[in-house]
């Protein structure tokens, strides 16, 4: 009895390549190609893709970080490098997103100490790097552009454009050969309008990953798993303007009241909880990468994902 | 291939008896065309027709229902693969595990806590669904007593576990009568197994790893008279669960093999990660997911989950519109107005509530939708805001003027400031930063 999992479906989900070995020009220890798939998500009779992967994200200024993750880490917030290099050896990462945090502050301007955290942050890990710039439109322009000359051959993901905001990140990315995140607020028609004014800029699609925003679970996960689930369907339907791996990153999750508000040993427990759960339904629904913030989540999720890619027979 | 309602109607006795609760043999017929009705309510089918139409015209996932009173839940009854194409129906019952050799304290104090907790969010109380019982000892009398336990504390749901037919008999004595579920018939068992199912009425889980496997014992089974079933899928990894949970559900829905038309059993206590499997027995179509009791913080997230998941997407969960309040507000406490998307008001509220300052809540009924999805269609708009202040009498609650609109809602300030006569102060985007807002800029 050996059911259609295909379901008539003749798409493919696009392929995108991440960090660049030395062979590739780059310095990382190993590069990854994601996406690919032909059905739903670890329903492919043999399991090829190295996806999920699970991305650790760490920050240049942690006074905008989550106070449960700085108690857990300890000093490592202050020393990006030690952090990334930590995320590698210990906590079991596939990649490290670094969030440049320090953008939040009001009036930044200290540029080339963005270019100096990068180039740490690359020498201190081999993993290839998630890059996620801005939080201010106006510096937009040189953050990129610095991140990206920076990260020069690496095969960088750079984060994050929207709508009526990607021109300075796509123009970075196209400039050096990086790939960038497009996210849109939880709908598929908004995704899609996204990646066609980035086609239509000459981003290449083999050059962007989907961010359809993770709503925290218990406050909207079930917009973004249905999303997510809609985004995989329309690709293997077919559509190449949704045929794009996915990036899921639950950052919400360690904000939400239950979290934010419990107490003890307990806030450990239920931050990794709210992590967990949201990343293993969001891989389940089709997220290619998994964002996390803390170091128990990685290896639970690990654990999980090694599960889910072995079947025992049918 | 799913017969249409005439050639349905061709087979029934067109006698309009009303004895299956429909006025007529045809909207009968149209019930049983879309799956909405079970052949069996119709007394008098000759086994021609009930053979011809059994198979194609029952749901295609059976609803089976586990309990008695309160607490009983049904499950089954589904009809998509994916929640969008419609909504997912009957949320999965997640039962805690006791095992026969636990002391008698044990057992009643996790059975006292399957009935007593409960979880509130977005207006909901959520709950755990019952209690499974196993065999750890390999005795009758130790199971028996356990059994009893459970019953002398709650009468909630229960799955009986046990390899041996001779303790589950003798489970049966003390709760035969409340529909527990006997887990599981084997190829080995299943005449045994069936015959106490059958005797007291119970529900069945069937156990096999193969597809074929289940097919055969549910058939199996309903010869001997149990179509009450649920199907174990003997997963020994996450993707053997994934797998074959999907590939059953869609053989199911679409009537290819209408003996895998059961719901799921999963047992997350075969698991390293027991949130592992439960978080994807939630999403992938379990319908009863037994677990060790879990912690305080993997209940909240399993409870929290299964919420989310089995919403239906096409009715957003709504708050009445009208004023709330937030702590003791007094005459001039802020005014932050609001859509009645209930996870736009609980987001807010919960953030209002950690900023310690008192305020009102106007939430005006934009049918569900977000902020910025009701700015963006016009349905948020200055008349809305305008009919809402006047209706929730706000106007005699505070001295002041002045109304904090979401950062989403920006472009209508103007209009809101016309129609209202109301100051208008746009607040920011992001509900976190609400607190910090209120202390910069609110001034009564």
């Amino acid at each position: 009895m050996e059911p259609d999992l295909r379901f008539g479906w003749t798409g493919t989900v696009g392929e995108v390549i991440l960090g660049a070995t030395r062979s590739e020009g780059g310095t990382r220890s190993r590069s990854y190609r994601i996406g690919g798939g032909t059905t739903l998500p670890f329903m492919e009779k043999e399991v090829t893709s190295p996806s999920p992967l699970i991305a650790f994200e760490i920050c240049d200024d942690p006074q905008y970080w989550s106070p449960i993750v700085n108690d857990f880490c300890g000093e490592l917030i202050h020393d990006p490098g030690a952090w990334a290099k930590t995320a590698e050896a210990t906590y079991g990462a596939d990649l490290v997103r670094l969030c440049l945090t320090s953008t939040k502050r009001r009036d930044f301007s200290e540029i080339p100490e963005l270019g100096r955290t990068v180039e740490t942050v690359l020498a201190s890990t081999t993993l290839p790097l998630i890059i996620e710039g801005s939080n201010e439109p106006k510096i937009d322009s040189e953050v990129f552009q610095k991140c990206g000359e920076t990260g020069q051959n690496e095969r960088l993901l750079l984060g994050t454009a929207e709508a009526g905001r990607y021109r300075s990140i796509a123009a970075a990315a196209l400039a050096y050969n990086h790939a960038i995140i497009a996210q849109s607020p939880i709908d598929i028609n908004l995704a899609k309008q996204l990646n066609i004014l980035l086609k239509e800029i000459g981003v290449q699609k083999d050059h962007i990953v989907i961010d359809p925003y993770t709503g925290a679970l218990g406050y909207g996960f079930e917009y973004s798993y249905s999303a997510m689930e809609r985004i995989r369907f329309s690709a293997l339907k077919g559509d190449a303007d949704l045929a794009m791996p996915m990036i899921c990153a639950p950052s919400d999750s360690l904000t939400v009241k239950e979290v934010r508000e419990a107490e003890g040993t307990d806030r450990n427990a239920i931050a990794v909880e709210w992590e967990f759960a949201t990343s293993l339904a969001a891989a389940v629904a089709g997220a290619e990468i998994i964002c996390v913030r803390h170091p128990d989540t990685v290896r639970r999720l690990k654990a999980a994902i090694t599960g889910l890619k072995a079947r025992t027979g049918v | 291939m799913p017969l249409k309602a005439l050639d349905i109607y061709k087979l029934l006795p067109k006698k309009n008896c009303k004895e299956c609760g429909d006025p007529t043999c045809l909207t009968f017929a149209m019930k049983l065309a879309a799956g909405k009705a079970d052949i069996e309510l119709c007394p008098y089918l000759d086994e021609n027709a009930k053979s011809v139409l059994g198979a194609t015209t029952r749901p295609p996932i059976k609803l089976v229902k586990l309990g008695v009173g309160e607490r009983s839940f049904a499950v089954g009854e589904e009809f998509v693969l994916y929640r969008h194409d419609k909504t997912f129906y009957h949320p999965p019952g997640i039962m805690f595990r006791v095992l026969d050799t636990q002391s008698e304290e044990e057992i009643v104090a996790v059975t006292a806590r399957v009935h007593d907790e409960t979880l509130t969010r977005v207006g909901a109380d959520l709950k755990f669904n019952g209690t499974a019982i196993v065999n750890t000892s390999g005795t009758v009398e130790a199971y028996a007593k356990a059994v009893a336990a459970v019953e002398k504390t709650a009468g909630l749901p229960e799955v009986l576990v046990s390899d041996n037919p001779a303790a589950i008999a003798a489970a049966l004595v003390l709760c035969g009568s409340y529909h527990p579920l006997i887990c599981a018939a084997t190829p080995e068992n299943y005449k045994q197994v069936c015959a106490l199912a059958k005797q007291y009425g119970c529900r069945l889980v069937v156990k096999a790893p193969t597809l074929d496997g289940l097919a055969q014992l549910n058939r199996d089974c309903a010869t001997e008279g149990v179509t009450n079933i649920l199907m174990d899928l003997a997963p020994q990894t996450l993707g053997d669960f994934l797998y074959r949970s999907t590939a059953i559900r869609q053989l199911a829905i679409t009537r290819s093999v209408p003996d895998l038309g059961y719901p799921v059993y999963l047992d997350a206590t075969a698991f390293d990660d027991e949130d592992a499997a439960i978080a994807l027995g939630i999403v992938k179509y379990a319908s009863v997911i037994v677990t060790s009791p879990l912690s305080p913080a993997s209940a909240k997230a399993a409870l929290t989950l299964r919420q989310n998941i089995y919403t239906d997407p096409q009715k957003p969960i709504q708050m009445n519109p009208g004023l709330y309040r937030v702590g003791t507000p007094g005459k001039d406490a802020p005014v932050l107005m609001t859509v009645n998307f209930s996870l736009t008001y609980f987001t807010l509220q919960g953030y209002l509530e950690s900023s310690r300052i008192p305020c009102f809540m106007l939430i005006v009924d934009t049918e569900g939708l977000s902020v910025l999805t009701s700015v963006a269609a016009g349905k948020l708009n200055e008349a809305l805001v305008r009919d809402a202040i006047k209706k929730s009498g706000v106007e005699n609650e505070v001295t002041h003027r002045k109304l904090i609109i979401p950062g989403y809602a920006a472009p209508l300030s103007g209009r809101i400031e016309e129609a209202t006569g109301w100051k208008v102060l746009v607040g920011p985007r992001d509900a976190a930063e609400i607190g910090e807002y209120l202390i910069q800029e609110w001034k009564p």
